[in-house]
């Protein structure tokens, strides 16, 4: 079990962002694609995370109650990439709800939720 | 325990790309969002964690309310293109989207261990934000500090991706709700627990939103705990007196506010001819009136977004 480690998150969050391309770029469900969308934000998102960490150690939350914590500076995880994740997962959620928006505007119209069939009847 | 959940993280990844069956897909998408909120937490980053854990459950809310109302129960994913395709067949085809991934992976991972981020301004920040930016938190001082045209940004994107979906999901035979839009009766007991639980998640939201500058928290996270508030009470009631253009409008003016609030703070913000024992105060009250601005604000739009996926109706 030594691969499974934090210490190897970023393998393994690449592992999942290639997991989530191939999952875009082979399903045929729509539904199936969004959830891929969300899943790809998250290897980004935990990938940025982990490289915000400079110790082996299990990181600090950076509130700083008492400025003697400052001492262990490494310890405390960067917030710089926190503050920004946080904007993104606002952001990439009100992505997410447009694109269901435009899936149920999408089955209202021609009643398929299968890209292949969309093209067919779309190519009519 | 860590070892174990980064084998669950991937497994649950896994199962998503072969799974089939709709309904599926959406409860490991929910386990899958778990694990990733609990591995935030152990990167040290509650805030986060918070985020990740409220929004993925709106999102498979979300996805729900879609399939009931669009896609049958029945229906599987996979049905209707790869009718008469046999496994065989199905495998072959994914061959080169396969090798193509698979290629990508290790070609990166080839490369990583050249990467070494530099922590420069991770000391900056941690040094200087409690006396340019006060409070405690360091990231709340980042988003409403630093970097506070980003949350204004942020804010901007989430009211146009609002006005989108409510004008695209409008159409002739949108039927506003009327108080008996709902199949089943609700449950008495569930109708009384979340009466009792109502008033908690109210607390706990406010307890987010005004302790956000010291503590884990802020105005996102509160605001979606307001925000499943009106769940609730959707479900104990099952009526709808609220008009959604109203509160459409009370977003965008809250909106505004925090521009103009921005404004006068990037202006006072100097701070340098100021009494030095009302800046502590000065910097307090900015941080909790910018978290309430984005928690209603943010409550607002999901209020919004979770009433348009409701009121469409199924045809």
């Amino acid at each position: 079990m030594g691969i499974f480690n934090t210490e190897n998150l970023e393998i393994f969050s690449l592992a999942l962002f290639f997991i989530s391309f191939f999952g875009i770029i082979t399903s045929k469900n729509m539904i199936k694609s969004i959830i891929f969308v969300m899943l790809i934000q998250t290897a980004v998102i935990m990938f940025w995370l982990k490289l915000g960490r400079e110790d082996t150690a299990t990181p600090i939350p950076p509130i700083i109650y008492d400025p003697a914590l400052l001492d262990y500076m490494e310890r405390i995880a960067d917030p710089l990439p926190q503050a920004l994740t946080l904007t993104a997962i606002i952001i990439g959620f009100s992505v997410v709800a447009v694109i269901i928006t435009m899936f149920n505007a999408l089955y209202r119209l021609h009643g398929t939720a299968d890209w292949k069939k969309l093209e067919e009847v779309e190519g009519d | 325990m860590t070892q174990g959940l980064l084998v669950l993280w991937i497994v649950s990844s896994l199962a998503i790309v072969f799974e089939t069956r709709t309904y599926r897909l959406i409860i490991y998408f929910s386990i899958f969002s778990l694990i990733t909120s609990v591995a935030y937490f152990l990167l040290g980053s509650p805030d986060v964690a918070m985020a990740e854990a409220a929004i993925a459950a709106f999102a498979s809310i979300f996805f729900i309310i879609c399939i009931e109302k669009y896609y049958s129960r029945k229906e599987n994913v996979e049905k209707d293109s790869a009718k008469g395709e046999s496994l065989a067949r199905k495998a072959v085809k994914a061959v080169p989207a396969l090798v193509l991934c698979v290629g990508l992976f290790f070609l990166v991972i080839y490369f990583i261990p050249g990467i070494e981020p530099s922590h420069y301004l991770k000391h900056l920040y941690l040094q200087r934000f409690m006396t340019d930016v006060g409070g405690e938190n360091a990231v709340t001082a980042i988003y409403l500090g630093y970097r506070v045209y980003d949350t204004l940004f942020e804010a901007l994107i989430l009211v146009i991706a609002v006005v989108a979906v409510t004008h695209m999901s409008y159409s002739e035979k949108t039927q506003v709700a009327d108080g008996s839009h709902s199949e089943i009766e609700t449950s008495r007991v569930a109708a009384l627990s979340l009466r009792i639980i109502c008033p908690i998640i109210v607390a706990f939201g406010a307890y987010l939103i005004i302790n956000g500058h010291i503590s884990a928290g802020g105005g996102f996270q509160g605001g979606l705990a307001l925000a499943t508030f009106f769940i609730c009470r959707y479900m104990v009631y099952d009526i709808y007196d609220i008009s959604v253009k109203n509160v459409l409008q009370w977003e965008e003016f809250i909106f505004a506010i925090i521009i103009v609030v921005t404004a006068i703070a990037v202006f006072l913000g100097a701070a340098t001819y100021m009494p030095a024992a009302i800046v502590p105060i000065y910097q307090s009250v900015y941080l909790i009136i910018m978290n309430l601005l984005i928690g209603l604000k943010v409550a607002c739009a999901f209020f919004v977004l979770f009433y348009r996926y409701i009121t469409i109706e199924r045809e």
